[in-house]
């Protein structure tokens, strides 16, 4: 078929999927390298990119990282069976919008100001969008596509993205779950062998406790917490 | 029904970064005073995570006060405009409006009376902060606007009397005489009396202060937020030097902060006397406690 | 206000229809009656007042929940980004250098994503100053991304009013949706008008269906700062503000199946085959519209194309109308000819367009200064009309 959105670089300045003239699909259709098709047929090549290629991931977005509607408990939990099916798949959130300083860590999130340096990091080929409003959506997945050859998939709350290689829309948590069953017999028809592993934590989250720390425990370091009072701490990093 | 937006899904709590799980589980949501707060900085998370700003930046301190005494973050949208103080409102767990430029009293007022029309039952705290530049000069009509009309919110102005961060130039709130950019020669004119011109304009509570005690410029913030809750607009004209632009060695930022108390920034604090019942009200006074 | 909330397909099209002879400011007030609007925000400058007059008038009654003159009007437009972004449905309107002076923050709503609808009432823009109609002040708007809909009547102003509503809070549009038509000639004169009975209105806006995250602490995430950063180039990539350029600008051509879904698409043309056309926009399409009827009368080929939105310009669709023309004639109230500009740098034959007729400063549009066009592309022989 035709690939009018394909798989990036594009280079320098992208020219937007929409002003090349790829349009949002109706309800009940996807999106497939910019053409409209039946939902199948973008889910099933969704798939095979989160199977064949390196590193995929899950970004979940706001939406359904924080707790704040009826339905989000359901949605995650099938975005957890989904993550659970694919072979070496993490998760990385994209928690918030603003541009953090001084920069993220990579490892631990995705940020819509510069989505290459999480992608290019963990050298990710392929990559699920959910959960994530609409507008730093279609930024990411353009500068995604402008700047780095990864594989992404949009799963929208909405209408779709014109940008992602793969957008299917209206997505609620037995779409996901669809989603997950093809992929599961996609990935039977490979023939790859997977048991469902869920992805590890975030690699920022500490494995200790911090609720019972006290300045104490800081030893000689207590200084540079809390500074005594008339005392000017010159010496810095 | 607001704190759900700051509670995780409990399926991707471990897949959130460390920040944002220290905001959760160890942050000032959904929390009072007497367990988090200005003077309790250190055993909490804060709100403002790392900013950009100068190192001896005393505007960068006050906003570090100023969030942590905010009495409900979970309700507060915050409103900026162009200048240094947005750089580090910014990278705080509020919501936060990028003003155009000085507009911000004006996004207050709809902002405002929007929250009024969709939450009549609930306090949505919107607090305007912004530079001299922003709110004196180029926003003029639109701050003033804003309190002549009686729009409920709290305007804060972080003055450090300079367009920080444009280069250093001249501002409205820059004394008299002071050889900034575009005054080669020496500004010509005296430095706005900002709070008279809030109390003038209507403001039900107005003081100008240099933030050299934590308690207390929290207790003045606090005072500002709840005024403007149900009686009228209200004003912190506040001293946050810029020791770029005027050249005040780091060390000494906080000895200029305590000398500026002593001339134009003498601590004043205006109230109505409804103001004034309703701080009454919501600080009883100890010896009342004691009396117990 | 207990009211009887639909879609805008159902107020638009199917919903039964009374006929009311009302001047075209009451057309745009009746219009915002019907779209369950919570907050207008108004300043004077003729001839908008006229119509912020009767939407003060709507909030008294209770058909608008709040409103209040502001102090001038970058104060107005600005107060408006703020409402939208706490989650309600905005309107104001403005004419001339009230447009202008409120510019500022009109230009920068789209990249804000706010959702509002702005009434454009064209004025003279000083100077020199004159309170009558040329619509000059819609070519500062060409650039902004806004969507640009234009009236020709009493009529257009009420389904484009109605209609921008729905458009501008589409989750694949949500940018501002202007609604432009001229003051005096459409604002103060009468005309039919078709409209819904006024217990029917439009179902309310709903903040959690859009793009961007409402700033009302209810919506996640908390650390939020939903506006285009400040390029600080070690924590963010400058492409940021590119992609985010583009985004509003593919928000502005997703309107366009909006508009043919709600107001039979962007242009219209009448007499398809005809070798000589007129195409104006707004007010102006009026008089080309008499001058095509004159033209039919005579025996003379001539068709019709009005152009209702100018933003997204509806460039596939005038190439094709004006394929096999002979000549278009381009009538406009302004100097510039904004319009005659975007048409000629649209289509590939491009020599066809015949530069006027053109009045501004106020002038009205005799159909006889088109006709003499006409006549001109027949080499006809025609009098010269005194002014």
């Amino acid at each position: 078929m035709s690939k009018k959105v394909n798989v990036g670089p594009v280079g320098y300045m992208p020219q937007s999927a929409p002003s090349m003239g790829v349009e949002l699909s109706p309800e009940g259709k996807g999106l497939l390298y910019g053409e409209i098709v039946e939902e199948e047929v973008a889910m099933k090549e969704a798939a095979k990119a989160l199977l064949t290629m390196e590193n995929p991931t899950i970004f979940p977005g706001p939406q359904v990282l924080w707790d704040w509607k009826d339905d989000v408990a359901d949605k995650t939990n099938a975005i957890l069976e989904l993550a659970s099916e694919i072979p070496n798949c993490r998760i990385i959130p994209m928690p918030d919008y603003r541009p953090k300083y001084p920069k993220i860590d990579p490892e631990a999130e995705i940020n819509p100001n510069h989505p290459n340096l999480t992608i290019l990091h963990n050298r990710i080929k392929a990559c699920i969008f959910i959960g994530v409003h609409c507008h730093y959506a279609n930024l990411s997945l353009r500068m995604i596509r402008s700047g780095a050859d990864c594989f992404t998939i949009a799963m929208c709350a909405f209408m779709g993205h014109e940008e992602a290689m793969a957008s299917i829309r209206d997505v609620h948590a037995s779409d996901v779950r669809r989603f997950k069953e093809i992929l599961i017999q996609v990935r039977n028809e490979l023939g790859i062998e997977h048991t469902p592993t869920m992805p590890p934590p975030n690699p920022s989250l500490p494995d200790e406790k911090w609720d019972d720390l006290s300045p104490a425990d800081y030893g000689e370091y207590r200084h540079l917490i809390m500074s005594k009072k008339g005392e000017h701490v010159t010496d810095v990093e | 029904m607001s704190l759900q937006y700051m509670v995780p899904s409990a399926n991707f709590k471990k897949y959130l970064p460390k920040d944002y799980v220290e905001l959760v589980d160890h942050g000032p949501f959904g929390r009072d005073a007497s367990e988090v707060g200005a003077e309790k900085i250190g055993t909490f998370k804060e709100l403002v995570e790392e900013h950009p700003m100068c190192s001896g930046c005393w505007m960068a301190y006050f906003i570090k006060v100023f969030f942590a005494a905010l009495p409900n973050p979970e309700d507060t949208v915050t409103i900026g405009t162009a200048g240094c103080g947005r750089l580090a409102i910014s990278q705080a767990a509020v919501p936060f409006i990028y003003g155009n430029y000085g507009d911000q009293n004006a996004i207050a007022s709809g902002l405002t009376r929007a929250f009024r029309l969709r939450f009549p039952d609930r306090n949505k705290d919107v607090i305007t902060i912004a530079g001299d530049g922003g709110m004196m000069d180029i926003g003029f009509s639109m701050t003033m606007h804003a309190w002549i009309r009686q729009e409920k919110f709290t305007t804060i102005m972080l003055d450090n009397e300079v367009y920080g961060n444009t280069g250093g130039q001249e501002s409205g709130m820059s004394m008299k005489g002071a050889i900034l950019k575009m005054s080669p020669t020496g500004k010509k004119f005296d430095k706005m009396p900002a709070t008279q011109l809030a109390i003038a304009a209507g403001c039900v509570y107005v003081v100008r202060m240099s933030p050299t005690n934590i308690k207390r410029t929290a207790k003045i913030i606090r005072r500002a937020i709840f005024a403007a809750r149900e009686v009228g607009p209200t004003f912190l004209h506040v001293y946050t030097s810029c020791n770029i632009e005027y050249s005040i060695p780091t060390q000494d930022v906080f000895q200029d902060a305590k000398d500026r108390e002593k001339d134009r920034f003498k601590f004043d604090e205006y109230m109505t006397d409804e103001v004034a019942a309703l701080i009454e009200k919501l600080e009883p006074k100890k010896e009342k406690k004691a009396a117990n | 206000m207990n009211k009887e909330l639909h879609d805008i397909e159902y107020l638009l099209k199917e919903a039964p229809k009374k006929k009311h002879f009302i001047t075209g400011a009451q057309a745009m007030s009746e219009a915002v009656k019907r779209a369950s609007v919570d907050m207008a925000i108004a300043y004077p400058i003729t001839p908008q007042s006229e119509v912020m007059h009767l939407v003060g008038d709507l909030y008294a009654e209770g058909h608008v929940t709040e409103y209040y003159r502001a102090e001038e009007e970058l104060g107005t437009m600005s107060a408006v980004a703020g409402a939208a972004r706490a989650g309600v449905r905005m309107f104001t309107a403005t004419s001339g250098p009230g447009l202008l002076r409120g510019l500022e923050a009109i230009v920068s709503w789209p990249g804000h994503r706010i959702p509002a609808v702005l009434g454009v009432l064209t004025r003279v823009v000083n100077a020199p100053l004159s309170i009558q109609p040329d619509n000059i002040e819609m070519a500062y708007l060409l650039h902004c991304g806004i969507v640009m809909l234009h009236a020709e009547n009493q009529q257009d102003t009420f389904d484009m009013t109605l209609a921008a509503f729905a458009i501008t809070e589409k989750v694949d549009v949500y940018i501002p949706v202007s609604v432009s038509t001229e003051g005096f000639f459409v604002t103060h004169a009468k005309g039919y008008v078709e409209m819904p009975d006024e217990k029917l209105a439009l179902t309310k806006h709903d903040p959690y269906a859009a793009p961007v995250p409402v700033m009302d602490n209810e919506v996640p995430p908390a650390r939020i700062q939903r506006d285009a950063p400040v390029q600080k180039s070690n924590f963010m990539s400058y492409l940021i503000h590119s992609v985010w350029q583009q985004e509003i600008w593919d928000s502005n051509r997703r309107a366009m199946k909006y508009i043919y879904q709600y107001l039979g698409g962007p242009i219209e043309v009448v007499n398809p085959d005809a070798d000589v056309f007129v195409l104006a926009s707004g007010c102006a399409a009026a008089q080309a519209r008499e001058a095509q009827r004159y033209s039919a009368n005579e025996g003379l080929n001539v068709g019709l194309v009005k152009v209702r939105a100018i933003r997204p310009f509806p460039e596939t669709e005038i190439c094709a109308a004006l394929k096999n023309a002979k000549a278009v004639i381009i009538p406009e109230h302004n100097i510039e000819g904004w319009l005659s500009k975007e048409v000629r740098a649209a289509i590939p034959n491009g020599g066809i367009v015949v530069n006027g007729p053109r009045v501004y400063g106020g002038m009205t549009l005799p159909v006889e200064l088109i006709m003499k066009e006409i006549y001109d592309a027949y080499g006809m022989e025609s009098h010269v009309l005194q002014a």
